[in-house]
């Protein structure tokens, strides 16, 4: 059985979650320590800041209970202090959350992509230090599936959130494709730097107009593998822009008006053609006023975020498919999870066995005639005993192989073998 | 199975192809799914059916009076729309083209055919001349209908904050690409149209123009266009300007037509 302690940015503050993150370099040593100390047999480790989530394989009653004292252990903290932040989980309900976790249905963003890299990162860490068996290992490619079909099937995925991201959405939006178009860069924080990175992955050029410093400004047009002009150039670099993101530490307005209005009509005949303004400097870099100018985009960063909300919620709708694509996977799995144990196939095979001995049992009946109750008993003892005695070491075994990973060979097997 | 028959059976497919794309937009997934391509594609089979029927039935090409003309530019208009969604996959586009297309089936079935015998129909020019235009009008249209999508789309840009139409339209300048190209294959197919009108009217008629109000609009979307195209090739002309050109242009287009319908024929020109 697949059990789950763990906590998450619903359940604990920031603080509680970081007291008790494992660290990348000593998960392959927590690892192993939680499967000796919590008597699992298996193990898995997910810690990101906003979750986690240790998932073990234990048919114990306590497996919950010992996974939560390891938790602390491990981590140095009281139990009773700890304990009213986590979510024990076990069974079918364990795997459904780790199907939700993996597609970012739990996410605190719903669709956002790098819960599942991290997902993923767990699972090889896990590999890596040889704690990962049958049944986790299972788990693990089923849910990595669904989480990926549930990006491609359903819209969770799509719709950037990330401002930065969103910029280069608008972009798309307006130009289509990115290739060749110019993107200019007027000043450079980290945000700016992201979009752009963005934008000249998807085929853009990039210009980066030099502030005070022009290192600075070659510095990073290398990082971009564009070039660096000087500040002084603004207007001939605004003319052949499609794209600018001014992101300055100015106090001022940097790009005023008449500048957008002097680059438009350099443009000649093309300066029908869409500008894209990103303004993320606070306070503005760009004057408002140029949005009323034909053609022209301007987007500050206020305005990114409200495109950010306005695509979360367009995200929200699709989540209701992406769950119900998830369930619809978890039931799969369940199932196919249930066709491989061991138990009912042989509670099967016993009573396949027991039907066999009844009806020779009345066989023999019928042809004796009638029995004194001492003959009934020894026959029924005789033949009881024949079958158990043949049942028996194939029940030890198979139950044996079962603790060690999922018998699904053996159990594919024997059900065919008997037609069960 | 009458012209008729066909005809119905087309409404129903149209209706099940514009239902289904205004609801897809009202949920907001994909727009066309592969139920609103095939019943597109059996309504157009059936549309071709009713057409070549009617054919026979008119004893001429059926492009004239109201019945048959709105018939045709439906069939026009559709052909035209899975050109273009084949090459662009605009799923958009369908947004406009199929509640045109089932209005104008819809006109075809609720009016009687037109019945004549003048023998100027029986000309082989009826045929090319209006196939002509009709695939001309139906490429403008999709001009004009990628020239709203431009502007709408470019509102909510402005807006800074998107609704359903912003997620659901394609890029700006996909609507101007797709539009201009529309521009020149229907300007392309409207010159042509106009060169065959004249020479049928001269065939008929003994002259190239007979200067009735019909041409003279013909005339004037064909200048529009000329511009049009033009300024985009040769000035690299795009954008807003180039998209409310087009709708204008298409508004030109629309009453040349109107004025052709009323005078009941393609044939007036000629007549």
């Amino acid at each position: 059985m697949i059990i789950l302690v763990g906590l998450s940015h619903r359940t604990s503050p920031l603080a509680v979650r970081e007291s008790l993150a494992f660290a990348k370099d000593r998960l392959a040593e927590a690892l192993k320590r939680m499967r000796q100390e919590a008597g699992v047999s298996e193990a898995m480790i997910l810690s990101t800041c906003n979750r986690v989530e240790l998932y073990g394989r234990s048919d114990e009653a306590d497996g919950g209970a010992r996974l939560e004292e390891f938790l602390c252990a491990f981590h140095g903290r009281p139990r009773p202090e700890i304990a009213p932040y986590l979510y024990r989980l076990s069974g079918p309900d364990a795997v459904r959350h780790g199907f939700r976790v993996a597609a970012s249905l739990e996410s605190m963003v719903i669709g956002e992509p790098q819960i599942l890299g991290q997902v993923k990162e767990a699972y090889q860490m896990a590999e890596g230090a040889g704690t990962l068996g049958s049944a986790l290992n299972a788990l693990r490619n089923r849910s990595l599936a669904a989480a990926k079909r549930a990006r491609t099937e359903t819209g969770i995925g799509e719709n950037a959130v990330s401002v930065s991201y969103v910029a280069v959405e608008l972009a798309r939006k307006i130009f289509g494709e990115l290739r060749n178009r110019n993107v200019l860069l007027v000043g450079a924080g980290k945000m700016s730097l992201l979009a752009a990175r963005h934008l000249v992955r998807g085929g853009a050029r990039a210009t980066v107009l030099g502030g005070r410093t022009f290192e600075k400004a070659e510095e990073l047009a290398a990082a971009l593998g564009g070039r660096a002009a000087p500040f002084e150039s603004l207007r001939p670099e605004l003319a052949a822009a499609d794209i600018v993101i001014s992101g300055t530490g100015a106090p001022g307005i940097v790009i005023r008006r008449e500048d957008v209005e002097h680059a438009r009509a350099a443009r000649g005949g093309r300066h029908q053609r869409p500008l894209f303004l990103i303004d993320i400097a606070v306070p503005r870099d760009i004057d408002p006023e140029v949005r009323k100018l034909a053609g022209v985009f301007l987007y500050d960063l206020d305005d990114l975020r409200a495109v950010s909300e306005a695509n979360l919620r367009e995200r929200q709708k699709e989540a209701a498919a992406a769950e119900a694509l998830v369930e619809r996977e978890v039931r799969e799995f369940l199932d196919w999870q249930k066709s491989l144990d061991v138990v009912p196939m042989l509670v099967e095979l016993r009573k396949r066995a027991d039907e066999v001995r009844r009806r020779e049992i009345e066989r023999v009946r019928q042809r004796l005639g009638s029995l004194t109750p001492e003959q009934e008993a020894a026959l029924d003892a005789a033949t009881s005993a024949i079958v158990n005695k043949l049942l028996h070491p194939p029940t030890v075994h198979l139950k044996e192989i079962a603790r060690d990973g999922f018998a699904a060979d053996q159990v594919a097997l024997i059900r065919k073998l008997f037609g069960l | 199975m009458s012209s008729h028959v066909y005809l119905l059976f087309t409404l129903a497919f149209y209706a099940v192809g514009a239902l289904h794309v205004l609801l897809q937009a009202l949920t907001r997934r994909k727009l066309l799914t592969s139920w609103t391509v095939t019943a597109t594609l059996i309504g157009f089979a059936s549309h071709t059916a009713s057409l070549a029927q009617r054919w026979t039935e008119a004893g001429h090409f059926p492009a004239v009076g109201l019945h048959d003309v709105s018939s045709f530019l439906a069939w026009a208009l559709v052909l035209v729309f899975l050109m273009t969604y084949t090459r662009t996959r605009v799923e958009a586009l369908g947004l406009v083209v199929y509640p045109v297309a089932f209005a104008l089936v819809l006109v075809a079935n609720m009016t009687p055919a037109a019945e004549s015998d003048d023998p100027i129909l029986r000309s082989y020019f009826l045929p090319i001349h209006a196939t002509l235009a009709f695939l001309g009008y139906a490429a403008l249209f999709v001009a004009f209908a990628m020239g709203l999508l431009y502007l709408v789309q470019e509102r909510e840009l402005k807006s800074r904050s998107p609704r359903r139409l912003y997620y659901l339209l394609p890029s700006l300048e996909r609507c101007d690409t797709i539009g201009g190209r529309s521009v020149e294959v229907g300007f392309g197919f409207l010159t042509l149209a106009i060169v065959t009108g004249m020479l049928w009217s001269y065939r008929a008629r003994g002259v190239y123009w007979t200067g009735d109000a019909k041409e003279w609009t013909a005339l004037i979307a064909w200048v529009l266009y000329v511009i049009l195209v033009l300024a985009r090739q040769r000035s690299g002309w795009g954008g807003r300007r180039a998209a409310l050109l087009g709708i204008l242009g298409f508004a030109a287009v629309v009453l040349t037509f109107v004025w052709v319908t009323a005078a009941s024929g393609v044939a007036s020109a000629a007549r």
